[in-house]
Protein backbone atom coordinates (compact mmCIF):
# COMPACT_ATOMS: atom_id res chain seq x y z
CA UNK A 1 0.00 0.00 0.00
CA UNK A 2 1.00 3.66 -0.90
CA UNK A 3 2.58 5.33 2.09
CA UNK A 4 -0.26 8.07 1.94
CA UNK A 5 -2.94 5.41 2.01
CA UNK A 6 -1.00 3.77 4.74
CA UNK A 7 -0.79 6.99 6.75
CA UNK A 8 -4.81 8.11 6.12
CA UNK A 9 -5.67 4.14 7.13
CA UNK A 10 -3.72 4.47 10.72
CA UNK A 11 -4.71 8.02 11.33
CA UNK A 12 -8.81 6.96 10.50
CA UNK A 13 -8.41 4.26 13.21
CA UNK A 14 -6.57 6.84 15.76
CA UNK A 15 -5.76 10.67 15.68
CA UNK A 16 -8.50 11.31 13.18
CA UNK A 17 -11.44 8.65 14.63
CA UNK A 18 -14.61 9.86 13.32
CA UNK A 19 -16.55 9.06 16.62
CA UNK A 20 -13.73 10.09 19.27
CA UNK A 21 -11.93 13.20 17.94
CA UNK A 22 -14.23 13.98 15.27
CA UNK A 23 -17.25 12.70 17.33
CA UNK A 24 -19.49 12.38 14.14
CA UNK A 25 -21.97 9.84 13.40
CA UNK A 26 -23.30 9.97 16.99
CA UNK A 27 -27.45 9.48 16.36
CA UNK A 28 -26.67 5.94 15.25
CA UNK A 29 -24.29 5.18 18.41
CA UNK A 30 -27.13 6.57 20.57
CA UNK A 31 -29.61 4.01 18.35
CA UNK A 32 -27.79 0.54 17.47
CA UNK A 33 -25.60 0.04 20.61
CA UNK A 34 -27.80 -1.80 23.11
CA UNK A 35 -27.24 -5.36 21.10
CA UNK A 36 -23.92 -6.09 19.27
CA UNK A 37 -25.52 -8.11 16.43
CA UNK A 38 -27.78 -5.59 15.37
CA UNK A 39 -24.35 -2.78 15.92
CA UNK A 40 -22.06 -5.10 14.14
CA UNK A 41 -24.88 -5.33 10.75
CA UNK A 42 -24.88 -1.63 11.28
CA UNK A 43 -21.02 -1.21 10.99
CA UNK A 44 -20.85 -3.66 8.27
CA UNK A 45 -23.20 -1.60 5.77
CA UNK A 46 -21.77 1.38 6.85
CA UNK A 47 -17.76 0.90 6.03
CA UNK A 48 -19.49 -0.33 3.09
CA UNK A 49 -21.58 2.71 2.35
CA UNK A 50 -18.68 4.98 3.55
CA UNK A 51 -15.81 3.31 1.33
CA UNK A 52 -17.65 2.62 -1.88
CA UNK A 53 -19.13 5.86 -2.07
CA UNK A 54 -15.85 8.08 -1.18
CA UNK A 55 -14.60 6.32 -4.04
CA UNK A 56 -17.33 7.16 -6.56
CA UNK A 57 -17.71 10.76 -5.81
CA UNK A 58 -13.90 10.87 -5.88
CA UNK A 59 -14.07 9.23 -9.27
CA UNK A 60 -16.37 11.86 -10.70
CA UNK A 61 -14.55 15.09 -8.43
CA UNK A 62 -13.46 16.49 -12.08
CA UNK A 63 -16.90 16.71 -13.52
CA UNK A 64 -19.23 17.45 -10.49
CA UNK A 65 -20.30 21.29 -10.77
CA UNK A 66 -19.57 22.47 -7.32
CA UNK A 67 -23.07 24.19 -6.52
CA UNK A 68 -24.29 20.40 -6.38
CA UNK A 69 -21.74 18.74 -5.51
CA UNK A 70 -23.78 17.96 -2.17
CA UNK A 71 -26.61 16.66 -4.04
CA UNK A 72 -24.19 14.59 -5.68
CA UNK A 73 -23.00 13.33 -2.81
CA UNK A 74 -25.98 12.65 -1.40
CA UNK A 75 -27.38 10.72 -3.93
CA UNK A 76 -24.80 8.23 -4.43
CA UNK A 77 -24.21 7.53 -0.62
CA UNK A 78 -28.25 7.27 -1.02
CA UNK A 79 -27.76 4.89 -3.92
CA UNK A 80 -25.12 2.68 -1.99
CA UNK A 81 -27.14 2.58 1.22
CA UNK A 82 -30.53 1.33 -0.98
CA UNK A 83 -28.27 -1.41 -2.38
CA UNK A 84 -27.38 -2.84 1.07
CA UNK A 85 -31.21 -2.48 2.39
CA UNK A 86 -32.84 -4.40 -0.28
CA UNK A 87 -29.83 -7.25 -0.28
CA UNK A 88 -30.09 -7.78 3.42
CA UNK A 89 -34.66 -7.58 2.84
CA UNK A 90 -33.87 -10.33 0.22
CA UNK A 91 -31.31 -12.32 2.00
CA UNK A 92 -31.32 -11.75 5.58
CA UNK A 93 -34.78 -11.07 6.27
CA UNK A 94 -34.70 -11.76 10.14
CA UNK A 95 -32.05 -8.87 10.21
CA UNK A 96 -33.57 -6.44 8.33
CA UNK A 97 -36.62 -6.87 10.36
CA UNK A 98 -34.84 -6.41 13.76
CA UNK A 99 -32.97 -3.33 12.29
CA UNK A 100 -35.84 -1.62 10.97
CA UNK A 101 -35.21 1.86 9.49
CA UNK A 102 -31.76 1.95 10.88
CA UNK A 103 -30.39 0.85 7.55
CA UNK A 104 -31.63 3.68 5.85
CA UNK A 105 -30.44 5.88 8.15
CA UNK A 106 -26.88 5.37 7.14
CA UNK A 107 -27.49 7.79 4.29
CA UNK A 108 -27.81 10.69 7.26
CA UNK A 109 -24.72 9.45 8.94
CA UNK A 110 -22.50 12.48 8.95
CA UNK A 111 -19.80 10.27 9.03
CA UNK A 112 -20.07 9.20 5.04
CA UNK A 113 -20.82 12.27 3.37
CA UNK A 114 -17.83 14.04 5.52
CA UNK A 115 -15.73 12.07 4.39
CA UNK A 116 -16.50 12.84 0.83
CA UNK A 117 -16.88 16.31 1.39
CA UNK A 118 -13.81 16.56 3.01
CA UNK A 119 -11.54 13.84 1.11
CA UNK A 120 -13.34 12.17 -1.43
CA UNK A 121 -13.47 15.70 -3.37
CA UNK A 122 -10.13 16.14 -3.34
CA UNK A 123 -7.93 13.02 -3.56
CA UNK A 124 -8.02 10.39 -6.01
CA UNK A 125 -10.18 7.32 -6.06
CA UNK A 126 -7.67 4.39 -4.35
CA UNK A 127 -6.63 6.69 -1.60
CA UNK A 128 -10.07 7.79 -1.10
CA UNK A 129 -11.28 3.70 -0.80
CA UNK A 130 -8.93 3.52 1.81
CA UNK A 131 -9.79 6.54 3.68
CA UNK A 132 -14.06 5.57 3.38
CA UNK A 133 -13.34 2.10 4.93
CA UNK A 134 -10.74 2.91 7.49
CA UNK A 135 -13.16 5.91 8.79
CA UNK A 136 -15.74 3.27 8.66
CA UNK A 137 -13.47 0.82 10.79
CA UNK A 138 -12.61 3.29 13.13
CA UNK A 139 -16.65 3.88 13.67
CA UNK A 140 -16.76 0.12 14.10
CA UNK A 141 -14.57 -0.61 16.67
CA UNK A 142 -15.94 2.29 19.26
CA UNK A 143 -19.26 1.25 18.57
CA UNK A 144 -19.04 -2.74 19.24
CA UNK A 145 -16.94 -1.91 22.23
CA UNK A 146 -19.72 0.37 23.34
CA UNK A 147 -22.44 -2.24 22.44
CA UNK A 148 -20.80 -5.34 24.19
CA UNK A 149 -20.59 -2.98 27.31
CA UNK A 150 -24.11 -2.23 26.89
CA UNK A 151 -25.36 -5.64 26.24
CA UNK A 152 -23.48 -7.36 28.94
CA UNK A 153 -24.65 -4.19 31.75
CA UNK A 154 -28.32 -4.13 29.87
CA UNK A 155 -29.24 -7.36 29.05
CA UNK A 156 -26.36 -9.49 30.99
CA UNK A 157 -25.87 -11.42 27.93
CA UNK A 158 -22.96 -11.40 25.00
CA UNK A 159 -24.16 -11.72 21.19
CA UNK A 160 -28.07 -12.78 22.68
CA UNK A 161 -26.58 -15.15 24.87
CA UNK A 162 -26.49 -14.81 28.61
CA UNK A 163 -23.59 -14.78 30.27
CA UNK A 164 -24.09 -13.37 33.38
CA UNK A 165 -25.83 -15.68 35.96
CA UNK A 166 -29.55 -15.00 37.35
CA UNK A 167 -27.59 -13.14 40.23
CA UNK A 168 -27.80 -10.19 37.72
CA UNK A 169 -29.84 -7.43 37.81
CA UNK A 170 -30.18 -5.75 34.60
CA UNK A 171 -29.17 -2.20 34.00
CA UNK A 172 -32.24 -1.35 32.11
CA UNK A 173 -30.95 2.56 31.46
CA UNK A 174 -27.97 0.72 29.56
CA UNK A 175 -30.13 -0.55 26.79
CA UNK A 176 -32.04 2.92 26.30
CA UNK A 177 -30.38 6.17 24.68
CA UNK A 178 -29.04 7.07 28.08
CA UNK A 179 -26.53 4.72 28.71
CA UNK A 180 -25.18 5.29 25.12
CA UNK A 181 -24.39 8.39 26.06
CA UNK A 182 -22.76 7.84 29.54
CA UNK A 183 -20.77 4.92 27.50
CA UNK A 184 -20.05 7.15 24.83
CA UNK A 185 -19.04 9.84 27.29
CA UNK A 186 -16.48 7.45 29.07
CA UNK A 187 -15.17 5.92 26.16
CA UNK A 188 -14.49 10.00 25.11
CA UNK A 189 -12.81 10.67 28.08
CA UNK A 190 -10.64 7.77 28.72
CA UNK A 191 -9.17 7.63 25.16
CA UNK A 192 -8.74 11.61 25.33
CA UNK A 193 -7.68 11.82 28.95
CA UNK A 194 -4.78 8.72 28.71
CA UNK A 195 -3.86 8.46 24.98
CA UNK A 196 -4.55 11.12 22.95
CA UNK A 197 -3.26 13.59 26.16
CA UNK A 198 -0.32 11.58 26.46
CA UNK A 199 0.31 11.63 22.19
CA UNK A 200 -0.06 15.61 22.58
CA UNK A 201 2.64 15.80 25.74
CA UNK A 202 4.66 13.62 23.06
CA UNK A 203 4.37 15.99 20.54
CA UNK A 204 5.03 19.30 22.35
CA UNK A 205 8.40 18.42 23.94
CA UNK A 206 9.90 17.89 20.79
CA UNK A 207 10.93 21.36 20.12
CA UNK B 1 -19.02 35.36 -23.69
CA UNK B 2 -19.39 35.19 -20.28
CA UNK B 3 -22.74 34.97 -20.09
CA UNK B 4 -22.55 31.85 -22.74
CA UNK B 5 -19.95 30.45 -20.41
CA UNK B 6 -22.47 30.98 -17.54
CA UNK B 7 -24.98 29.05 -19.58
CA UNK B 8 -22.96 26.39 -20.18
CA UNK B 9 -22.08 25.83 -16.91
CA UNK B 10 -25.86 25.76 -15.95
CA UNK B 11 -26.71 23.41 -18.76
CA UNK B 12 -23.70 21.41 -17.75
CA UNK B 13 -24.99 21.52 -13.65
CA UNK B 14 -28.51 20.15 -15.17
CA UNK B 15 -27.73 17.85 -17.23
CA UNK B 16 -24.88 15.90 -15.16
CA UNK B 17 -27.53 16.17 -12.39
CA UNK B 18 -29.86 14.61 -14.69
CA UNK B 19 -27.15 11.49 -15.86
CA UNK B 20 -26.39 10.48 -12.28
CA UNK B 21 -30.03 10.84 -11.02
CA UNK B 22 -30.80 8.38 -13.85
CA UNK B 23 -27.52 6.24 -13.66
CA UNK B 24 -28.53 5.77 -10.01
CA UNK B 25 -32.22 5.01 -10.04
CA UNK B 26 -31.39 2.68 -12.82
CA UNK B 27 -29.22 0.40 -10.83
CA UNK B 28 -31.68 0.46 -7.97
CA UNK B 29 -34.80 -0.31 -9.88
CA UNK B 30 -33.15 -2.73 -11.32
CA UNK B 31 -32.01 -4.58 -8.20
CA UNK B 32 -35.35 -3.98 -6.79
CA UNK B 33 -36.71 -6.22 -9.54
CA UNK B 34 -34.14 -8.86 -9.91
CA UNK B 35 -35.13 -9.38 -5.86
CA UNK B 36 -38.77 -8.33 -5.66
CA UNK B 37 -39.89 -11.98 -5.70
CA UNK B 38 -37.23 -12.97 -3.06
CA UNK B 39 -38.77 -10.21 -0.96
CA UNK B 40 -42.07 -10.96 -1.69
CA UNK B 41 -41.42 -15.06 -0.98
CA UNK B 42 -39.63 -13.61 2.75
CA UNK B 43 -42.85 -11.48 3.18
CA UNK B 44 -45.21 -14.57 3.20
CA UNK B 45 -42.87 -17.32 4.47
CA UNK B 46 -42.47 -15.02 7.59
CA UNK B 47 -46.70 -15.00 7.91
CA UNK B 48 -46.62 -18.40 7.51
CA UNK B 49 -44.15 -19.03 9.72
CA UNK B 50 -45.85 -16.90 12.64
CA UNK B 51 -49.48 -18.70 12.27
CA UNK B 52 -48.41 -22.31 12.32
CA UNK B 53 -45.74 -20.82 15.35
CA UNK B 54 -48.93 -19.54 16.70
CA UNK B 55 -50.66 -22.55 16.45
CA UNK B 56 -48.43 -24.56 18.50
CA UNK B 57 -46.92 -26.51 15.28
CA UNK B 58 -43.26 -27.39 14.91
CA UNK B 59 -42.08 -24.94 12.32
CA UNK B 60 -39.99 -26.67 9.66
CA UNK B 61 -36.70 -25.36 8.98
CA UNK B 62 -36.58 -25.30 5.46
CA UNK B 63 -38.84 -22.71 3.43
CA UNK B 64 -40.33 -25.71 1.22
CA UNK B 65 -40.90 -27.71 4.29
CA UNK B 66 -42.80 -24.40 5.94
CA UNK B 67 -44.90 -24.03 2.61
CA UNK B 68 -45.84 -27.57 2.02
CA UNK B 69 -46.95 -27.66 6.05
CA UNK B 70 -49.13 -24.56 5.39
CA UNK B 71 -50.60 -25.61 2.42
CA UNK B 72 -51.60 -28.81 4.33
CA UNK B 73 -52.81 -27.25 7.65
CA UNK B 74 -53.94 -24.14 7.37
CA UNK B 75 -57.04 -22.18 5.45
CA UNK B 76 -57.79 -18.56 5.69
CA UNK B 77 -61.73 -17.64 7.28
CA UNK B 78 -62.47 -14.30 5.81
CA UNK B 79 -66.19 -14.92 5.62
CA UNK B 80 -68.35 -13.17 8.55
CA UNK B 81 -68.06 -9.86 9.47
CA UNK B 82 -64.63 -10.40 11.86
CA UNK B 83 -61.36 -9.62 11.15
CA UNK B 84 -59.28 -12.34 8.90
CA UNK B 85 -58.38 -15.24 10.37
CA UNK B 86 -56.82 -18.95 9.95
CA UNK B 87 -58.17 -22.10 10.32
CA UNK B 88 -55.22 -24.42 10.94
CA UNK B 89 -55.88 -28.60 11.25
CA UNK B 90 -54.17 -31.59 12.11
CA UNK B 91 -53.27 -33.63 9.30
CA UNK B 92 -56.01 -36.25 8.47
CA UNK B 93 -58.37 -34.48 11.57
CA UNK B 94 -61.77 -33.02 10.87
CA UNK B 95 -62.13 -30.55 13.67
CA UNK B 96 -59.76 -27.75 13.66
CA UNK B 97 -56.68 -27.80 15.57
CA UNK B 98 -56.22 -24.03 16.05
CA UNK B 99 -57.93 -20.40 15.15
CA UNK B 100 -55.42 -18.08 14.21
CA UNK B 101 -56.19 -14.26 14.44
CA UNK B 102 -53.62 -10.96 13.78
CA UNK B 103 -54.15 -8.82 16.13
CA UNK B 104 -52.34 -5.01 16.37
CA UNK B 105 -51.99 -3.00 19.56
CA UNK B 106 -50.02 -0.07 19.66
CA UNK B 107 -46.91 -0.43 22.17
CA UNK B 108 -44.75 2.12 23.57
CA UNK B 109 -42.84 3.19 19.70
CA UNK B 110 -45.10 2.04 17.32
CA UNK B 111 -48.01 -0.55 16.55
CA UNK B 112 -47.67 -4.52 17.57
CA UNK B 113 -48.34 -7.07 15.48
CA UNK B 114 -49.32 -10.23 17.51
CA UNK B 115 -50.01 -13.60 15.84
CA UNK B 116 -52.54 -15.26 18.37
CA UNK B 117 -53.79 -18.78 18.05
CA UNK B 118 -57.00 -20.79 20.16
CA UNK B 119 -57.66 -24.16 20.54
CA UNK B 120 -60.05 -25.49 18.22
CA UNK B 121 -62.51 -25.87 21.11
CA UNK B 122 -61.35 -22.81 22.70
CA UNK B 123 -60.42 -23.68 25.84
CA UNK B 124 -57.08 -21.82 25.96
CA UNK B 125 -54.28 -20.80 23.53
CA UNK B 126 -51.97 -22.86 21.14
CA UNK B 127 -49.50 -19.91 21.34
CA UNK B 128 -48.54 -16.50 20.52
CA UNK B 129 -46.05 -14.84 18.51
CA UNK B 130 -45.21 -11.11 16.53
CA UNK B 131 -45.08 -10.22 13.15
CA UNK B 132 -44.06 -6.23 13.47
CA UNK B 133 -42.90 -4.25 16.38
CA UNK B 134 -40.78 -1.54 17.02
CA UNK B 135 -39.95 -1.35 20.36
CA UNK B 136 -36.62 -0.98 22.60
CA UNK B 137 -34.16 -3.82 21.86
CA UNK B 138 -33.41 -5.38 25.27
CA UNK B 139 -36.32 -4.18 26.90
CA UNK B 140 -39.89 -4.03 24.89
CA UNK B 141 -38.59 -6.17 22.30
CA UNK B 142 -38.02 -9.11 24.61
CA UNK B 143 -41.01 -9.70 24.42
CA UNK B 144 -40.18 -11.88 21.18
CA UNK B 145 -37.99 -13.86 23.20
CA UNK B 146 -39.25 -17.62 23.69
CA UNK B 147 -40.05 -17.67 27.32
CA UNK B 148 -42.30 -14.85 27.43
CA UNK B 149 -44.28 -16.39 24.42
CA UNK B 150 -43.84 -19.84 26.06
CA UNK B 151 -45.75 -18.37 29.06
CA UNK B 152 -49.09 -18.07 26.97
CA UNK B 153 -49.52 -21.70 25.94
CA UNK B 154 -51.76 -23.79 27.02
CA UNK B 155 -53.52 -20.60 29.48
CA UNK B 156 -57.17 -19.64 29.18
CA UNK B 157 -57.25 -15.89 30.02
CA UNK B 158 -58.13 -13.15 30.12
CA UNK B 159 -54.61 -12.26 31.44
CA UNK B 160 -53.44 -10.22 34.23
CA UNK B 161 -49.54 -8.90 34.48
CA UNK B 162 -47.72 -9.89 37.50
CA UNK B 163 -43.74 -8.82 37.59
CA UNK B 164 -41.05 -10.54 35.78
CA UNK B 165 -39.65 -13.39 37.52
CA UNK B 166 -42.70 -14.18 39.52
CA UNK B 167 -43.14 -18.00 39.13
CA UNK B 168 -47.33 -17.69 39.04
CA UNK B 169 -49.40 -20.79 38.39
CA UNK B 170 -52.24 -18.96 38.04
CA UNK B 171 -53.72 -19.39 34.67
CA UNK B 172 -54.64 -15.63 33.88
CA UNK B 173 -51.48 -14.23 35.47
CA UNK B 174 -48.45 -13.61 32.98
CA UNK B 175 -45.05 -12.27 34.28
CA UNK B 176 -44.32 -8.85 32.49
CA UNK B 177 -40.76 -7.06 31.50
CA UNK B 178 -38.95 -4.94 33.78
CA UNK B 179 -38.58 -1.59 32.37
CA UNK B 180 -41.45 -2.17 29.41
CA UNK B 181 -44.74 -1.77 31.06
CA UNK B 182 -46.18 -0.21 28.47
CA UNK B 183 -44.99 -2.71 25.76
CA UNK B 184 -46.75 -5.35 28.25
CA UNK B 185 -49.81 -3.53 28.92
CA UNK B 186 -50.28 -3.58 25.02
CA UNK B 187 -49.73 -7.06 24.41
CA UNK B 188 -51.83 -7.89 27.25
CA UNK B 189 -54.55 -6.07 25.48
CA UNK B 190 -54.06 -7.78 22.15
CA UNK B 191 -54.56 -11.16 23.74
CA UNK B 192 -57.21 -10.56 25.95
CA UNK B 193 -59.18 -9.32 23.13
CA UNK B 194 -58.33 -12.20 20.96
CA UNK B 195 -59.58 -14.09 24.14
CA UNK B 196 -63.07 -12.48 24.29
CA UNK B 197 -63.88 -12.28 21.11
CA UNK B 198 -62.41 -14.83 19.33
CA UNK B 199 -64.88 -17.88 19.92
CA UNK B 200 -67.46 -14.93 17.92
CA UNK B 201 -64.80 -14.20 15.34
CA UNK B 202 -64.45 -18.15 14.80
CA UNK B 203 -68.15 -19.09 14.40
CA UNK B 204 -69.01 -16.58 11.93
CA UNK B 205 -65.95 -17.54 9.83
CA UNK B 206 -67.26 -20.70 10.01
CA UNK B 207 -70.71 -20.17 8.82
Amino acid sequence: MAPKAMKVFRDNLGVNNPVFVQVLGICSTLAVTNVLKNTLVMCLGLIFTTGLSNMTVSALRKWIPPRVRMMVEVLIIACYVIVVDIALRAYYPEISRQLGPYVGLIITNCIVMGRTEAFGLSNPPFVSLVDGLSAGIGYSYILLAIAFARELLGSGAVWGVRVLGDWWVNWSIMVMAPGAFFMLALVIWLINSQWMARAAAGKEKKP
Amino acid sequence: MTTSAKTRERVWTVTFMFIVTLFSMSIVSALSLVTRERVERNASLFLYKAVLEAAGMEVPGSPEAVLKQYAAAVTAATNGTGPAHFRVTDPGAQAPRSYVFVQTGSGLWGSITAVVGLRGDLSGLTGLTFTDQNETPGLGARITEDWFKAQFRGRKGPFTIVPEGTKSASPQEFDGITGASITTRAVRDVVNRVVANGPAWAAEGAR
